[in-house]
């Protein structure tokens, strides 16, 4: 795991059950989560994924890749265009800092209709 | 009119909120569903939950009420009451002081860190409220949240495109040599340098002709009007006031001589495409490319 | 030319250095001298680039050097590399100075990164044609180049693809490569994300700290000292027609580098030798479409053939023309070209870790899509 390093680009099919299923799961219950009516009658174009599903998949990308010893120290993201239902999600990521066995890894989530959500990722990974 | 910094201040005068503590113990039957629904097959969240899961324990749930204290609730509303209606998440940076173990009961306080505005934004004007949540077990930090929303009064007709917020946008350099074109691109004139000793137009211009050697730069207004020679898609890194990815078209115009610019829409080389004029400020205007309707 | 390289040195390639730009330059001439066999008193010259932030009289403080009486700069980025080497080769056959030690220190990753938008570029009245409408980085400007070649030849993603898997399987077996045993296979490129279109990530150089130190004196002087000298049989710079830096968008003709032309014809009629004449090629490699424009350039092949004339493997180590033996800048590291020139030096002696077999003659290239310079180093004068 060195600077420069890339994650393999990982895809997550934003079905309406994912959507929802994550929702509740992540204990949100805002309509535009899970009622595709009232998301769309609030000028939505579906209803499309909660924050903390998008903190959840971002720290599964990284821990798929670094494995089940990396600690999670810190998820930082920046929330861009909405992941609707029926998108593909698609995470790049990249190593761009390395102390010791600190490391930042850069992450982006995208969709059709742009950055869905970028951020980085510190970990801590055994010596 | 409400003073929405006054306001502000005195929200975040009051501190932190009063602990509120999680519906149940961190348990494994919500840990497990969460690892369910996220897809997530971890071997090792047995015995501590996901970090990411934190925020999870304190959620208020499906008939959830915010507390009277609560410091978001309070500023949401000051800025509901000033016209400012919407609200979009835009960050958050979640800092684990360590992994949080099966049977332990959080509890999270919350305070107003920051609010700034009003700021233009794509989705219209509004202001960039910022809080900052702790959660704890006992008297122990386990966790920190920075959170920031943008609450915001709709634009009237969301613009198809984000506006390019100016302070951000990279200003061409201007000089004696090349201030007939920037003045011609505020007049919607997009304007090639003609030579006045032998007519050689170019692009990019300068002070002497490389044909005649005459220093006497004319110009003439193109019509704006050529074919896509060569283009680029941009996706990283950023590059100050674009959104990306955007195209970068290099192209021929019926005069002859080569420009860059911006192209809204697909791209491909041979494209017929015509000037389009940005206005950025009262200095500056910025030409770029769009495909032509009667190619 | 009356000249030759008699000492080369570095320091560590890395992401970090965590030590300023002027250690680094001492650093690596240090270890150049002491690789030459020279004291810093033998050292009576110094040249660099204009972009190197490390004074000529910075250098020769930390290096205790007492006298100076040749010191220059060259400009244009990468273009500098083998200018430098010019410089210092001009000068040891005039006379104006006996040793002279060409450097280029950075910190490049960790400070100030090329690869990002430099707003502060923009100041530059030729860069106001192009960083307003966005395109502000050196990968995009490559970019609108390959897009174009790719119309008038065919070309394809896979074809630049190709120099960046030969680049990293040499790289692979240098130790001192930050890509060290990291091949890359045309699918890794393939899958790599999409920095400028078309340009992929794996299509991009580096970006390193570091530093490279080379010393250059008389053909006889280099005779005594230790190591084998590399001749400098040719060293020359080129600038073509309606010449920009890195947006020569201008010109008829967007498939060429017709800089690196004028330096091709110099350096063939300088050494009198020819492209069949050269055993390793150390070829500019910031961005893989340029590797194909400049064998057309050189003459290894005919226009819009490159793409055929890599595919045949001819770029391999047992190739027709073996390339960038140390793994080049997207596999060993970027130095603005001058490890290139240690690696170029390295052949000559046959101390190299991907060593060609029998070198006579080894060709070097600077940066590409700015004024640039090349070497033509050998066995002999
Ligand atoms: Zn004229």
């Amino acid at each position: 795991m060195r600077i420069g390093d890339s994650l393999p680009e990982w895809h997550v099919e934003a079905t309406p059950t994912f959507v929802i299923s994550t929702a509740l799961a992540t204990r949100d219950f805002q309509d535009v989560h899970h009622d595709r009516d009232l998301a769309i009658q609030r000028g939505s174009k579906d209803i499309f994924i909660n924050i903390l599903t998008t903190t959840g998949l971002v720290q599964r990308y990284v821990t798929d890749w670094a494995g089940p010893e990396a600690l999670v120290r810190q998820v930082n993201i920046r929330l861009g265009a909405p992941c609707y239902a029926y998108d593909t999600l698609k995470f790049f990521g990249q190593v761009i800092e390395r102390e010791e066995q600190d490391l930042t890894i850069e992450v982006v989530g995208r969709t059709d209709h742009g950055d869905h959500v970028t951020g980085t990722v510190k970990i801590e990974v055994p010596a | 009119m409400i003073d929405v910094e006054k306001e502000a201040a005195r929200i975040a005068e009051q501190g932190e909120s009063a602990p509120r503590l999680a519906r149940d113990p961190v348990n494994l039957p919500m840990i497990n569903n969460w690892l369910e629904a996220i897809g997530d097959q971890h071997p090792g969240y047995t015995e501590v939950a996901p970090p990411a899961m934190v925020q999870v324990w304190t959620m208020a749930g499906l008939h959830g009420q915010r507390t009277l204290d609560d410091p978001l609730g309070a500023m949401m509303k000051i800025l509901d009451e000033a016209g400012f209606t919407s609200v979009v998440a835009t960050n958050s940076d979640q800092t684990y002081h360590r992994y949080l173990k099966v049977g332990e009961h959080v509890s999270v306080t919350t305070s107003l860190e920051d609010v700034t505005g009003p700021k233009k934004t794509a989705l219209g004007e509004g202001w960039f409220v910022t809080t900052r949540s702790t959660w704890y077990v006992g008297d122990e930090p386990v966790a920190e949240m920075r959170f920031r929303v943008l609450k915001f009064r709709p634009a009237e007709k969301p613009a198809p495109r984000p506006e390019v917020p100016k302070a951000q946008a990279i200003r061409p350099a201007i000089n004696r040599d090349t201030e007939y074109f920037w003045e011609g691109c505020r007049n919607e004139e997009l304007r090639i340098q003609r030579c006045g000793g032998c007519g050689l137009l170019r692009h990019p211009p300068g002070p002497m002709c490389p044909e005649c050697g005459a220093t006497k730069p004319k110009y003439l207004v193109s019509d704006g009007r050529g074919v896509v020679y060569s283009y680029v898609v941009h996706h990283h890194p950023q590059v100050p006031g674009k959104q990306t990815p955007f195209v970068i078209a290099l192209v021929e115009l019926d005069e002859g001589v080569r420009m860059l610019g911006e192209l809204e829409g697909e791209p491909s080389i041979g494209l017929p495409v015509e000037v389009v004029f940005t206005k950025v400020d009262e200095e500056l205007t910025m030409p770029s490319w769009r495909p032509r309707a009667d190619r | 030319m009356n000249a030759a390289i008699a000492g080369i040195g570095a320091t560590d390639f890395s992401k970090d250095s965590g030590r300023s730009e002027l250690q680094l330059a001492a650093e690596a001439a240090r270890a150049a001298l002491d690789d030459a066999g020279l004291e810093p008193s033998d050292v009576d010259g110094l040249v660099s680039f204009t972009m190197d932030t490390n004074a000529e009289i910075a250098v020769a403080r930390e290096l205790g050097i007492p006298e100076l009486t040749f010191f220059s700069r060259v400009h244009y980025g990468g273009g500098a590399a083998c200018a430098t080497v010019q410089q210092a080769a001009m000068a040891v056959e005039t006379g104006m100075a006996k040793v002279v030690v060409c450097y280029r220190a950075f910190n490049e990753r960790s400070g100030h990164r090329f690869g990002q938008v430099q707003t502060a570029a923009a100041a530059n009245i030729d860069n106001s044609w192009s960083y307003p409408m966005g395109l502000g980085t050196p990968a995009a400007m490559v970019a609108m180049f390959a897009r174009r070649y790719m119309h008038e030849y065919g070309a394809t993603s896979e074809d630049f693809g190709r120099i960046a898997v030969v680049d990293r399987k040499h790289a692979a077996t240098n130790p001192h490569a930050w890509f060290h045993n990291r091949p890359i296979t045309l699918d890794d490129h393939q899958a790599s994300r999409w920095i400028s279109e078309p340009l992929r990530l794996l299509d991009c150089c580096q970006e390193t700290d570091g530093g490279v130190a080379l010393v250059v004196t008389s053909a006889e002087r280099a005779r005594d000292l230790p190591n084998k000298p590399a001749h400098v049989k040719a060293a020359t710079q080129g600038s073509g027609a309606d010449q920009f830096t890195m947006t020569s968008y201008y010109r008829d003709d967007l498939t060429r580098l017709p800089e690196m032309g004028v330096v091709a014809r110099g350096l063939w009629e300088r050494s009198g030798i020819g492209p069949s004449d050269v055993d390793v090629a150390v070829l500019y490699d910031h961005f893989t479409p340029f590797v194909l424009v400049q064998l057309e350039e050189l003459g290894f092949c005919g226009r819009g053939e490159a793409k055929d004339f890599v595919a045949s493997g001819a770029l391999e180590l047992d190739g027709s023309l073996p390339l960038n033996p140390h793994g080049g800048q997207l596999g060993e590291a970027y130095l603005h070209g001058m490890n290139g020139i240690a690696e170029a030096v390295r052949q000559v002696r046959g101390t190299a870790v991907n060593q060609v077999a029998n070198v006579e003659h080894v060709l070097v290239t600077a940066g590409t899509g700015v004024p640039t310079s090349g070497l033509v180093l050998g066995q002999s004068p």
